[in-house]
């Protein structure tokens, strides 16, 4: 069989029919995925003392929305990305542009642009379009121009025009998440070890001086996450109300909507970036770790059809997004666990909040396309590709 | 495959694996977190979120009452109305506060409490604007109740004294807790509670621990605001026991009103049982002054007042006990035999004792007396030429066994013991020698020797019941006795020594003769004291001492009377001291006489009611 199928993907006319594509489609990596979602909405259920109203059920209505993005992403041929992907990337850069110059402010921070009829958040745009952007250029590069650093200048700015923008904004979460999944591609791709080694140095060195460019809000986190105690009542609040809610967990929790914490409003913004923390009071550790066993199916997942997948392009999109994804886990556990500072990145999937479920779904979408299309070879160069 | 593709293929699964293997650390550090924290630490955690979710509140006894011997309340619980603000209601704090102050005025400091805590509480927590709210102030406030959004009538407890100033110092009073209450015990949980008070004198104060019961236990299920959500438990407040005490509050009106304007005590037993059933000082103030805090020209009036108020001179109050000590002399005499009934000595109105002249208050002299007529005349002389011949030991001794120079032991705190000096003591303060000087001035109850009014009433009252111990009590409690014992004296000099008492009230020549009475044949027996509060010089007594209303308050005598009655079968003692009051004779005496007719009238009046209701 593979034989054929190999045979197949050197047609210059690889297209996959309606059909087959609902056949190559990955329901175990969807189905991780909803059921994830699904915990979710338990769990805004409980935080809203019992009710759907008013988070679980519009997180619902959401996840449906979602869920039909998936599909309609998952469909579209991966070339489709390959071609545009540059000019994803040029509407995200210009949104952006956009949302320093008319953008609405909320919570503090400029981050939404209103375009009419809807409400986009530029930065999640840019969470996929440099994803697919990075997977672009480096697909058909070889590994002796991986070395050259000449070669890393575009990538580099690619990553750092949009993360000026959104340090602007100002959002330290998306922004850093940003550095973190273009250096993951940048490492996945083969870029030297030492590189980044030297890069980290070199950072290191220049906290001092990124520490002035910080807002002051942001200094605030920061030293409240290296000593909660300094303002136990503002800043430091969150983290030792996080931490309390999570330890009052124990191995078997207090039990669903039992959850005192949460219950009685210790915990704030508890159905957003906190979330986990109901999880880990209501069901304790053994709840906990089975959410984290989710996650760590679907990045393995994520892994495994990056290495299941034929093209670069397709490799570099399915782990780009899989880093990202696992950042979200990564940042947002770190934080409520009083590992990182507060940096507002939710808990994905779980977290209320439409937008970041949204990305995070045509996320999904594109990896379910590379799995669709894991045996479509697409050529080094365009012009023998399309030959 | 091309070679290109191939090694990038190699290349990237490996850095893939290198990526794989980092994330499985990241994963580990996360879930060794999360043991830390729900099962390492997982018992702090839990006891921090108990913390926060539970709110334990004290829900405040009712303190028991006190009543006088005949069920009359002398203090009591009264439900009080205050005016409380409650920020979530009000719109414009600042407004009302103004409004309710054009309606009833506030003091600045009292503004400045108000305004803190509007700072501070919580907005669902009332604030107290204004206590004891008069029914005007309260009507005041519900006609403008449009322009006091926010301020809410509610009501609370406070304690009421019937009777003000009459049963002051026996029954003291209670007050708000102040920030030495916090500094002395900081973990009382009762300090957290809104108008919780505290005995602070009389039985009040000595028995605040029966009085003031348990305080419930209410824990409430709260939220981050505070707001009580449910109750999780409640234990509800076991109230205060009431008092009885052996009081009667129409002596205490009676005395209280004979005192006015005095710096006196007065107090009245039963010497059969010890109970007191009068106990007043003067003078007085209103104990419902300090219920509520009270105010700055209040307790600076009774501050300032040179006749302090706030001592409570019945038991603290201490004197020489002057004449009055002449019966224990006697008596001292007596049972050492070193004085016998008949025996006569002449009083010529002074004596030498080395080159020391002592007088006699009478500047001829007595004459001839025996000691009858020695303490119906009070007799000076007399008493300093025995007093050598008993000894001071044994005078101090005897004063011991019935009294002097310890406490009586009443329920109230506070009481002093005087001083009952002797050798050891003189020696021990003054690193002097005792001399026969000290025995002569010992003789009339001057010198060093002070003692307390209810000293005085023991000492009377053990005399006249002929010479039982007794523990002079206010409460009356069933359960608990009061033992009576023999003090060993022989009855037929004891009932000597009363004669003596009965001739200073009854016969014409005796020092209280103006006051003597005579109820259905019962009479009054009794001394008179004036104590010197200065040094008569030498050149004074020559020129002719000055009378008693000649001199300024400060230094006129301490006048003092103690007595009983009936005289054939003692029932009540009365110790009355007037400070500064001039003679015993003219001052203590007559009003000691009207509280024993009292007494007897009551007695009797009571007696005839008991024998209505019976029928």
């Amino acid at each position: 069989m593979s034989f054929f199928k190999d045979r197949n993907c050197y047609l210059k006319n690889y297209n996959l029919t309606l059909i087959d594509k609902i056949r190559r489609f990955n329901y175990k990596y969807l189905f991780l995925v909803c059921l994830v979602v699904m915990i979710g909405i338990a769990l805004l259920y409980s935080a809203g003392n019992g009710n759907w109203d008013p988070w679980a059920d519009r997180q619902f209505m959401r996840f449906l929305l979602s869920l039909s993005l998936l599909f309609v992403v998952s469909f579209i041929n991966l070339r489709f990305w390959m071609k545009y992907a540059y000019l994803i990337y040029g509407v995200g850069v210009l949104l952006l542009i956009g949302v320093a110059l008319f953008g609405h402010v909320g919570m503090g921070a400029q981050r939404w642009l209103n375009l009419g009829f809807i409400h986009v958040q530029p930065s999640e745009v840019m969470k996929i379009a440099l994803v697919i952007a990075l997977a672009r250029y480096f697909h058909g590069a070889g590994n002796e121009e991986v070395r050259s650093i000449k070669f890393m200048i575009p990538p580099v700015l690619m990553m750092l025009i949009p993360v000026f923008l959104i340090l602007e904004q100002p959002d330290l979460g998306t922004a850093m998440m940003l550095v973190f999944a273009s250096v993951g591609i940048f490492f996945v791709v083969g870029v030297q070890i030492w590189k980044f080694v030297a890069v980290m140095g070199i950072g290191a060195l220049s906290i001092p001086v990124l520490w002035t460019f910080l807002h002051d809000y942001q200094k605030k986190r920061v030293l409240t996450f290296l000593d909660p105690e300094r303002d136990p009542l503002g800043a430091g609040y969150h983290i030792i109300q996080s931490k309390i809610t999570l330890g009052s967990g124990g191995i078997f929790g207090k039990g669903f909507m039992e959850g005192t914490q949460s219950r009685l409003n210790f915990l704030p913004e508890k159905q957003t970036d906190f979330i986990f923390t109901v999880l880990g009071e209501e069901f304790g550790l053994i709840g906990s770790y089975f959410l984290i066993l989710l996650y760590v199916l679907i990045i393995a997942y994520g892994f495994y059809i990056a290495i299941k997948s034929s093209s670069f392009f397709g490799k570099l999109l399915a782990i780009g997004l899989t880093i990202n994804f696992s950042l979200y886990v990564f940042i947002n556990m770190g934080m409520v666990m009083g590992l990182l500072p507060v940096v507002g990145v939710p808990l994905p999937l779980v977290s209320y909040g439409g937008t970041a479920m949204l990305t995070l779904f045509v996320g999904f979408g594109l990896i379910e396309s590379v799995f669709i299309n894991r045996d479509m070879i697409i050529g080094r160069r365009r012009s023998i590709d399309d030959k | 495959m091309s070679v290109w593709r191939f090694d990038k293929t190699r290349l990237m699964h490996q850095r893939m694996a290198m990526l794989g293997v980092v994330f499985g650390c990241l994963i580990l550090i996360l879930m060794g977190r999360i043991f830390y924290l729900q099962i390492l630490q997982g018992d702090k955690y839990m006891q921090l979120a108990e913390k926060n979710r539970i709110s334990i509140r004290l829900t405040p006894p009712a303190r028991g009452n006190i009543y006088d011997r005949n069920g009359l309340k002398l203090a009591e619980n009264i439900k009080t109305f205050q005016a409380v603000l409650i920020k979530e209601h009000a719109q414009d704090i600042n407004q009302v506060l103004e409004n309710f102050q054009k309606l009833i005025p506030l003091d600045v400091d009292e503004v400045e409490r108000i305004q803190k805590e509007i700072k501070f509480k919580r907005a669902f927590m009332p604030i107290r604007i204004k206590d004891n709210l008069s029914f005007e102030e309260m009507s005041l406030i519900q006609l403008n109740a449009p322009d006091l959004l926010g301020i809410q009538i509610e009501e609370g407890m406070t304690r009421y004294y019937r009777f003000k100033e009459d049963s002051t110092h026996v029954v003291g009073y209670v007050s708000l807790l102040n920030e030495q209450d916090m500094e002395d015990d900081p973990e009382n949980p009762l300090l957290d509670l809104p108008g919780y008070r505290i005995g602070r004198t009389g039985i009040e104060q000595s028995m605040d621990d029966i009085l003031k019961g348990t305080p419930g236990i209410r824990k409430t299920e709260v939220n981050v605001y505070g707001r009580s959500v449910r109750v999780l438990e409640e234990q509800k407040p076991i109230n205060g026991q009431d008092i009885t005490l052996t009081i009667d509050s129409r002596l205490q009106s009676f005395a209280t009103d004979l005192l006015k304007n005095e710096g006196a005590s007065a107090i009245l037993a039963n010497v059969q049982t010890g109970e007191i059933l009068m106990l007043v000082s003067s003078p007085a103030f209103d104990p419902n002054l300090f219920t509520a805090p009270i105010s700055v020209k209040d307790w600076n009036q009774i501050l300032n007042n040179e006749k302090k108020p706030l001592q409570n001179k019945a038991i603290s109050g201490t004197y020489s006990p002057g004449s009055i000590f002449k019966p224990v002399v006697a008596l001292a005499g007596l049972e050492n035999k070193k004085l016998s009934e008949n025996q006569e000595i002449f009083c010529g109105g002074r004596l030498k004792s080395g080159n020391q002249f002592f007088h006699c208050w009478k500047r001829g002299g007595h004459g001839h007396l025996n000691v009858t007529e020695a303490l119906m005349h009070s007799c000076d002389i007399f008493f300093y030429e025995i007093a050598p011949e008993i000894g001071a030991d044994k005078i101090i001794q005897m004063a011991q066994k019935l009294g002097f120079g310890s406490l009586t032991g009443i329920e109230l705190r506070g009481e002093r013991t005087g001083i009952l000096p002797s050798e050891q003591w003189k020696q021990n303060t003054f690193k002097e020698g005792w001399r026969t000087g000290d025995t002569i001035n010992l003789s009339i109850g001057q010198g060093y020797l002070t003692v307390t009014p209810i000293q005085i009433l023991k000492v009377i009252a053990q005399i006249a019941n002929g010479g039982k111990e007794i523990s002079l009590h206010l409460i009356q409690d069933t359960s608990k006795e009061h033992p009576i014992s023999d003090l060993g004296l022989d009855p037929y000099h004891l009932r000597l020594i009363k004669r003596g008492l009965s001739m200073v009230v009854n016969q014409k020549k005796g020092t209280a003769y103006n006051s003597r009475f005579e109820i259905d044949g019962k009479t009054m027996a009794g001394k008179t004291a004036s104590t010197q509060v200065r040094r008569i010089s030498l050149k004074e007594r020559e020129e002719g001492v000055k009378s008693q209303e000649e001199l300024p308050w400060k230094y006129r005598d301490h006048a003092m009377f103690a007595g009983f009655t009936p005289v054939n079968n003692p029932k009540y003692a009365v110790a009355v001291v007037v400070e500064h009051g001039g003679g015993g004779a003219k001052k203590a005496a007559p009003i000691a006489s009207k509280i024993l007719q009292e007494a007897l009238r009551l007695e009797k009046s009571d007696a005839h009611q008991n024998r209505l209701e019976r029928r």
